[in-house]
């Protein structure tokens, strides 16, 4: 029986690689290849919302789409390469781990467009070199971070429900820049408006430890903090449960978390990145496709503030507005790096 | 013979596969075409199998002296840590000097990073696998620390937390010219871990030094016997597999990425451990099982690009892979070997 | 810097939070390993726990069924390394890796699949806290004991248990016979494979138990490898604790102090000296080298630790 099976399997595998059903995807349409940063597809994150993107444009635009999710920082070249070869129209990487190997890959695929998400090609001495055949897709986290503070400080200035301590608070997974853009943003709005509210911050050094992230809430909330914000992926989730725990309030990150614990998230800092991936598509598509940088921010709604829970009062909400009003005519300019480190 | 266990494992995972919605021979036909389908292919599966292969002989002389060394992965950080650091700190110096230098500060360090669990272990009776577990994790914070904000951290537009690059002359230069190969990223440090494996074989069963270790591992009684101190090879054993792995490291950085980046290379040391057992601790054992792993690392990429099947699926079908070869060799050897290995968990 | 920074109720509670999916995992290292088998999978034991604990509940809205069916498949992953280690007598630590391998693939297949847009629901029932009211008296650790998961307790009980298990009763002496001595221990006519089954499917509940502890009590959701190495951790602490349940729990509480200490410690700075908060983090880690190093020192494991039995009669 087993030598029967072993040579079932030699021959079916030799009979297929004789035909062709192995050059991935086929036909005339455009093909879009998506490769992940180590992340992978169900990090809750960017990595999660860059894929919605690739699915929604392959539904609206009839596009074949394919997928690789990098499992160590030693893949990425090659999975970029992969697509590369089968000659998609588009490969994007996400993912700023991913700047040095897109600038290797798209070098040598001067024909094939490609796409980074929060980050721009950069070269063997950690350079930036824009290309004419790489769109650099930037976010302003620190947009994000700022509306999301708007709220909270409102709340924790007028004591909005239980929010009664005047104190937020702020935990990111490791401190590196797109993390610490979106703290930097909070931090800046809580003290523009509630000078008098207390700032925590911490890390939790980790992206995938909920336990760990939310020993780190508790001790927040120890310290008095009733909002709590999480930049920390996986690692957040657990950020968000000792608010939950605890009756506090909470803000998720990337994508709008309302569902995450109803009545303990209170809104969300939003990064379209989905949106980012959808509209590239789509200008290949359109043939209006803009090597270089591309900037999403309040003004395109790349960045926003998710939906928000009843206990947000009317005033906070209409603050977060004006502010992103303010941000979009350029009046105010949040802050990018953190003040308050821990 | 472990050929057909791997059939078999494959044709149990073609199961999961069918069960999942997706075509079993087109997914399997994409996982051999993605190792070993072209010779861009056949490059970036060495490239993984490379430090594989020398993590791998890092378990694998531990084990051969009864120790078990968990801590490959936390010696091959260390390894490249060291060598960035090397490597940057003196960019200007010639290949000819800058390059040695690099090596030897990637496997003194590693070697004395895995030391440390031996010395521990000898003097103090501290079981190695305590140690190298929670070496593992601690090179880990550290590495966070020295590049985001520590002493190697340098300013730069990566994105992610990196070291300055090393200079040109502690770089290994890409074997395969890639006008024949386009984008080929296989280096000379297939040469080192080949020149490894060999002085894998030759340590262990040319010297008298190896035989020694041999006969420690085969139990403190015979070794006390034969008039040899276990406590005092246990120090030299774990640095010799600390060496190894961290060979590993800097090979990663002077081949492939010319610098350190924080949280690079996770996993080969871990992968390591079942490369060594798999490989039953030989030379050619380790190598082939290191071809084998970095094949379903490398064909998996195509998997779920062509055939739409999910990563962790074929991690599913890499840990059948791996179990029911387990199983199988094993008891056919069982006779001749009475677990070896597992003693090392003392 | 304060006491309280070190040794607060608040730090003690982190301290039991944080040490109870490790003991977890060691208890069932100490039962295996006591009856002579490794069982490297308990990581994998403990994501298959935390998965399908949250999986179940989902399902039937029940924390009972919940804990159940989480405990089944941590049973039904050591099941297979029973029977690769036992009956196939293959090498424990492959079958190990391996299965620790395929719990986190298919873990993670199954929440993408199932999860992957919306994450696991929010309304998952949870762990009931337990008040001893007797304790609250306590100084400090009164405090610290208070509100904590009725699965805290359950661990406690079952370190007692297992300890009086494995030293005061006849099957437990029988166990630990078979991990020194199964030659032995088989002329006297204990039957060493069923005795082994029963200790590696032993591990998988307890490892179980400890991954839904994390899923369920903990974070009331399941993410991607969320139990991070704890297996791992678990093993050093079954070492630590020289292989008896009382000893693997001092150990995993002397390595949950270290982590609490890591998150308490961030923000503080003594004199002008803040330590970077990436170094905080290595706390447990070189804690639990210099406990073992200090005060541990040699430990000796069962005899037959790891090694595959053949009876003669084969």
């Amino acid at each position: 029986m087993k030598r029967f099976l072993v040579l079932a399997f030699i021959f079916s595998i030799m009979f297929t690689t004789s035909c062709d059903a192995l050059s991935g995807l086929t036909g005339s349409s455009l093909k879009i290849g998506l490769v992940t940063d180590v992340g992978g597809l169900n990090d809750k994150s960017f990595n999660a919302l860059a894929n919605t993107g690739r699915l929604d444009a392959a539904k609206d635009f009839g596009v074949q789409t394919s997928v690789i999710e990098s499992k160590k920082q030693e893949d990425y070249v090659p999975n970029l390469t992969t697509f590369a070869q089968q000659n998609y129209d588009l490969v994007i990487g996400v993912g700023f781990l991913m700047t040095n190997s897109v600038w290797k890959v798209a070098k040598q695929f001067p024909n094939i467009k490609f796409a980074i998400i929060d980050g721009a090609p950069a070269d063997d001495a950690g350079k930036t070199e824009n290309l004419p055949n790489v769109a650099n897709l930037f976010f302003k986290e620190q947009e994000a971070g700022y509306l999301v503070g708007v709220i909270a400080a409102t709340m924790a200035k007028d004591k909005v429900g239980k929010a009664t301590h005047n104190t937020v608070c702020s935990m990111g997974g490791i401190p590196i820049p797109p993390v610490d853009h979106y703290i930097a943003g909070y931090q800046d709005a809580v003290k523009t408006i509630s000078p008098s509210t207390t700032i925590l911050n911490g890390y939790s050094n980790d992206f995938v430890d909920q336990a760990k992230g939310k020993e780190i809430g508790l001790n927040h909330i120890s310290k008095n903090c009733d909002i709590l914000f999480q930049v920390a992926g996986g690692s957040g989730l657990g950020y968000i449960a000792a608010a939950k725990e605890k009756g506090v309030y909470a803000i998720g990150v990337d994508a709008d978390q309302i569902d995450v614990a109803p009545g303990v998230v209170i809104t969300s800092a939003l990064k379209r990145v989905n949106k980012a991936v959808y509209n590239t598509v789509k200008a290949v598509k359109d043939k209006a496709y803009k090597a270089g940088d591309n900037f999403f921010s309040v003004a395109n709604d790349g960045i926003g503030y998710g939906k928000t829970d009843a206990v947000v009062p009317a005033n906070a909400k209409a603050a977060a507005d004006q502010a992103l009003a303010d941000i979009k005519s350029g009046k105010i300019t949040p802050k990018d790096t953190v003040q308050v480190k821990g | 013979m472990p050929v057909i266990s791997v059939l078999v494992a494959l044709f149990i995972g073609a199961i999961f596969v069918l069960i999942s919605g997706h075509n079993p021979i087109r997914a399997y036909a994409a996982l051999i075409l993605g190792a070993f389908g072209s010779p861009y292919d056949i490059s970036e599966t060495l490239v993984i199998a490379v430090p594989l292969t020398l993590a791998g002989l890092s378990v694998a002389v531990a084990f051969r002296t009864g120790l078990f060394n968990i801590g490959a992965q936390g010696q091959l950080l260390v390894g490249a840590l060291a060598a960035g650091w090397t490597g940057s700190q003196f960019p200007d110096l010639p290949g000819i000097l800058l390059l040695p230098l690099t090596l030897i500060s990637g496997v003194l360090a590693g070697g004395a990073y895995g030391a440390i669990a031996g010395w521990l272990k000898a003097a103090r009776g501290v079981n190695e696998v305590i140690t190298t577990i929670m070496q593992n994790y601690i090179v880990v914070f550290v590495m966070h620390w020295l590049l985001q904000d520590g002493p190697m951290s340098a300013p730069n537009a990566l994105g992610t937390p990196a070291s300055s690059p090393i200079g040109a002359g502690a770089i290994l230069p890409i074997i395969i010219p890639n006008e024949l190969v386009p984008l080929s990223r296989l280096h000379a440090g297939i040469v080192l871990a080949v020149l490894a494996v060999i002085l894998f074989w030759f340590l262990l069963w040319r010297t008298s030094l190896g035989y020694e270790l041999r006969s420690v591992g085969l139990g403190a009684r015979a070794a006390a016997q034969a008039g040899i101190d276990p406590k005092r090879r246990m120090v030299l054993v774990m640095a010799i597999a600390g060496g190894f792995a961290g060979l590993a490291g800097m090979i990663q950085v002077s081949g492939l990425f010319h610098r350190v980046f924080d949280g690079f290379s996770s996993g080969f040391g871990f992968d390591a451990i079942a490369v060594a057992l798999l490989g039953k601790n030989s030379p050619i054992g380790i190598t082939l099982a290191a071809i084998l792993f970095a094949a379903f690392a490398r064909g998996g990429t195509l998997m779920q690009a062509n055939a739409g099947i999910s990563s962790h699926l074929v991690e599913v079908i890499e840990a059948l892979v791996l179990f029911v070869i387990a199983a199988e060799t094993i008891v056919r050897a069982i006779a001749g070997r009475r677990g070896t290995p597992a003693e090392a968990l003392a | 810097m304060s006491i309280e920074v070190l040794l607060g109720a608040g730090v003690l509670a982190a301290t039991l939070r944080l040490a109870t999916p490790i003991a977890l995992a060691a208890l069932g290292g100490v039962i295996t390993e006591r009856s002579g088998v490794t069982n490297i999978a308990l990581e994998g034991c403990m994501l298959m726990g935390a998965f399908f604990g949250v999986f179940v509940a989902d399902r039937t809205g029940s924390l009972p069924l919940a804990i159940l069916g989480a405990v089944v498949m941590g049973v039904a992953l050591a099941a297979l390394h029973a029977l690769a280690s036992i009956t196939f007598r293959a090498d424990q630590i492959v079958s190990g890796m391996a299965l620790n391998i395929l719990a986190l693939g298919l873990t993670s297949y199954l929440d993408y699949e199932l999860y992957g847009t919306t994450g696991t629901p929010a309304d998952l029932p949870g762990v009931p806290t337990v008040d001893l009211g007797f304790l609250s008296g306590i100084p400090v650790l009164g405090a610290a004991l208070s509100h904590q998961s009725a699965i805290l307790w359950l661990t406690f009980l079952l370190v007692l248990v297992l300890q009086l298990f494995l030293f005061r009763t006849v099957p437990g002496l029988r166990l630990r016979a078979v991990g020194e001595h199964p030659r032995a221990a088989d002329t006297v006519g204990i039957d060493v494979r069923r005795t082994r089954y029963f200790a590696v499917l032993a591990s998988g509940a307890l490892a179980a138990l400890g991954g839904v502890y994390l899923s369920m009590a903990v974070a009331g959701s399941f993410t991607d490898g969320m139990t991070n190495g704890r297996g791992f951790i678990g093993l050093a602490a079954m070492i630590f604790g020289r292989w008896t349940p009382v000893g693997a729990l001092v150990a995993s509480l002397i390595f949950g102090y270290g982590d609490a200490l890591s998150v308490s410690l961030q923000g503080v700075s003594i004199g002008d000296l803040r330590i970077p908060v990436q170094l905080l983090s290595t706390i447990p880690y070189v804690l639990t080298i210099l406990a073992v190093a200090g005060f541990v020192g040699r430990s000796r494991p069962p005899a037959a630790d790891g090694l595959p039995y053949e009876s003669e009669g084969h």
